[in-house]
């Protein structure tokens, strides 16, 4: 049956779709807090997977530890990113035009790409394919007519609790409101005595924290190569389906992805199932560059 | 309280103040004039922290500050009110003003000094769930001291308070800066409207070129032709 068919692929796009969502709210932080597009996302969310790996079947730890451990070890990534190559990049700039200096800051972001997947070959263990066991395993799930691998449930669940967890950090917390009044206007948080350059590390640090956890959560469901950052095209296409901005947006527009790409597999064709986030990308820019559910930015004057 | 001490500046290789020296002291208000582009507001970048001195010191209380990071001298008590509507658009004017107090922990003496902000800034209580950026210019530039207030400053620096303000406003404004200052609060204001920067004033520095090129009380500067003649309009020359 085909509405069967349709609705199987309907959960599991929500299912990916959720992946997509967290590295595409990495990106946001980084983008919202330091104006850098972080093409260094798909990396991270590699190296949090191969560290998860590592963590669990060369350390032999438990799962729950191994999610501590590829946490805390990505925010230091983050963080000593931020703290080393790009302050001493945006220290060295000078130019009138603040987008100008960007590019530079941009640029350190494809060198960290590029540096994670060179550092991880090297690393014997990685070079045959592997794959990261799940969260949780057993038996598949029925609801109805759809069935969930239990490894989906978990993806759902630890979704869910992240995006309610950062809502309440962004929301209600003293360095939660301090960061989003860093990204807003840094010049003025730095006037009420806000530590602007730990805001971009606190950033940095979360930003690839989360990253961090969607490689352990998409790891078991894809062949860990070092390439596998690739993926990060999707939390593009996902941010900016929910205008770059927002961490709702960042959730419906990975959900609309994850299902739109099993449609366009099911009515067209599976080869362009790879095509479609670029397709996005496009029409969304073009028709409604503030994505969903962005605004249209408070100009400055 | 504050003694800049020849204090040079630059962007690049463009000089923006060139040997600027300035005292405030205790429970003064101070107001630092000049046109458009003259180095005001570099001057109070360099007392901020934001933009660093490329020569000559700046004393606070007794202390070199001018190598010290940004929040370091938020903490020192000096606080910059920066021109033009720095607010955080995004967010409540209660998280705005409570941000303000960003560096004193203490949750139960904040909520004491929002109370005070709110009897000094009626409007602000009112508006206090509303997002920031929905506010009227006026409004914005009295959350911002507003904010700068809950940050429990000694010294208050206001960039060009009066920008963009209509009379009514600017007078409301400056009612305002008078009562921050009774409260015992030094003041050192930036202006383009020499005037009422005067009026309010008891000491003013005149910028010219990155360079101060007049200071003297301020009633003796409101009565100096050349400052009628470049920043009052001319009126005591005029026949």
């Amino acid at each position: 049956m085909m509405s069967d068919l349709l609705l199987q692929a309907a959960a599991s796009g929500v299912v990916t779709g959720c992946v997509y969502a967290l590295v595409a709210l990495s990106l946001v932080i980084v983008y919202k807090s330091t104006d850098v597009v972080n093409f260094a996302g798909g990396e991270l969310l590699m190296l949090g997977g191969y560290i998860g790996l590592l963590a669990l079947v060369y350390f032999e730890l438990s799962y729950p530890l191994m999610f501590v451990v590829v946490i805390v070890a990505m925010y230091a990534v983050g963080a000593l990113f931020e703290r080393i190559p790009l302050t001493t990049v945006r220290g060295q700039r000078y130019s009138k035009n603040a987008e100008a200096d960007l590019v530079p800051l941009v640029v350190a972001t494809i060198g960290l790409g590029y540096l994670l997947k060179g550092a991880v070959r090297v690393v014997p263990y990685t070079e045959e394919v592997r794959r990261l066991p799940p969260l949780l395993e057993g038996a598949p799930i029925f609801i109805g007519d759809v069935i969930l691998l239990k490894q989906d449930i978990a993806i759902i669940a630890v979704t869910v609790v992240v995006m309610i967890a950062l809502t309440g950090f962004f929301g209600w917390t003293r360095t939660g409101k301090a960061l989003r009044a860093t990204s807003q206007n840094p010049r003025a948080a730095a006037l009420i005595g806000i530590p602007v350059k730990s805001m971009r590390m606190i950033a940095w640090g979360l930003a690839a924290g989360l990253a961090g956890i969607a490689g352990i959560l998409l790891s078991p469901k894809l062949l860990m190569t070092p390439d596998m950052g690739n993926v990060v095209m999707l939390a593009f296409a996902a941010a900016i389906i929910g205008g770059f901005s927002s961490l709702v947006g960042c959730v419906v527009g990975g959900i609309i992805l994850g299902v739109l790409q099993n449609f366009v597999g099911i009515l067209i064709s599976p080869q362009a199932m790879a095509v479609t986030p670029f397709v996005v990308i496009m029409l969304i820019l073009v028709l409604r560059p503030q994505g969903l559910f962005g605004e249209l930015a408070f100009k400055k004057v | 309280m504050l003694r800049i001490e020849g204090l040079h500046a630059s962007y690049g290789k463009v000089s923006a103040l060139e040997n600027v020296s300035l005292n405030v002291e205790a429970g003064q208000i101070v107001c630092l004039l000049g046109a458009n582009g003259a180095g005001k507001t570099t001057t109070l970048n360099c007392v901020s922290g934001l933009v660093a001195a490329a020569g000559g010191r700046i004393v606070f209380e007794d202390e070199d500050i001018s190598r010290l990071r940004v929040e370091d001298i938020v903490r020192r008590g000096i606080i910059q009110v920066p021109e033009g509507r720095e607010i955080f658009t995004a967010m409540s004017v209660e998280d705005n003003l409570m941000l303000g107090a960003w560096q004193h922990k203490n949750n139960q003496r904040n909520r004491e000094q929002l109370a005070q902000v709110y009897d000094l800034f009626p409007r602000l209580r009112e508006r206090h769930a509303q997002f920031a950026g929905t506010l009227s210019g006026g409004e914005q530039q009295m959350l911002m001291i507003g904010r700068a207030l809950m940050a429990k400053p000694r010294l208050l620096m206001l960039d060009e308070p009066s920008l963009g303000l209509s009379p009514i406003l600017v007078q409301q404004v400056f009612d305002i800066i008078k009562t921050i200052h009774k409260s015992g609060i030094a003041i050192l204001l930036v202006e383009q409207n020499a005037r009422v920067a005067l009026d309010v004033s008891s000491y003013g520095y005149i910028l010219e070129n990155g360079e101060i090129n007049l200071h003297g009380p301020a009633s003796a500067l409101a009565e100096n032709p050349q400052v009628h003649e470049a920043y009052l309009g001319g009126a005591a020359v005029r026949h």
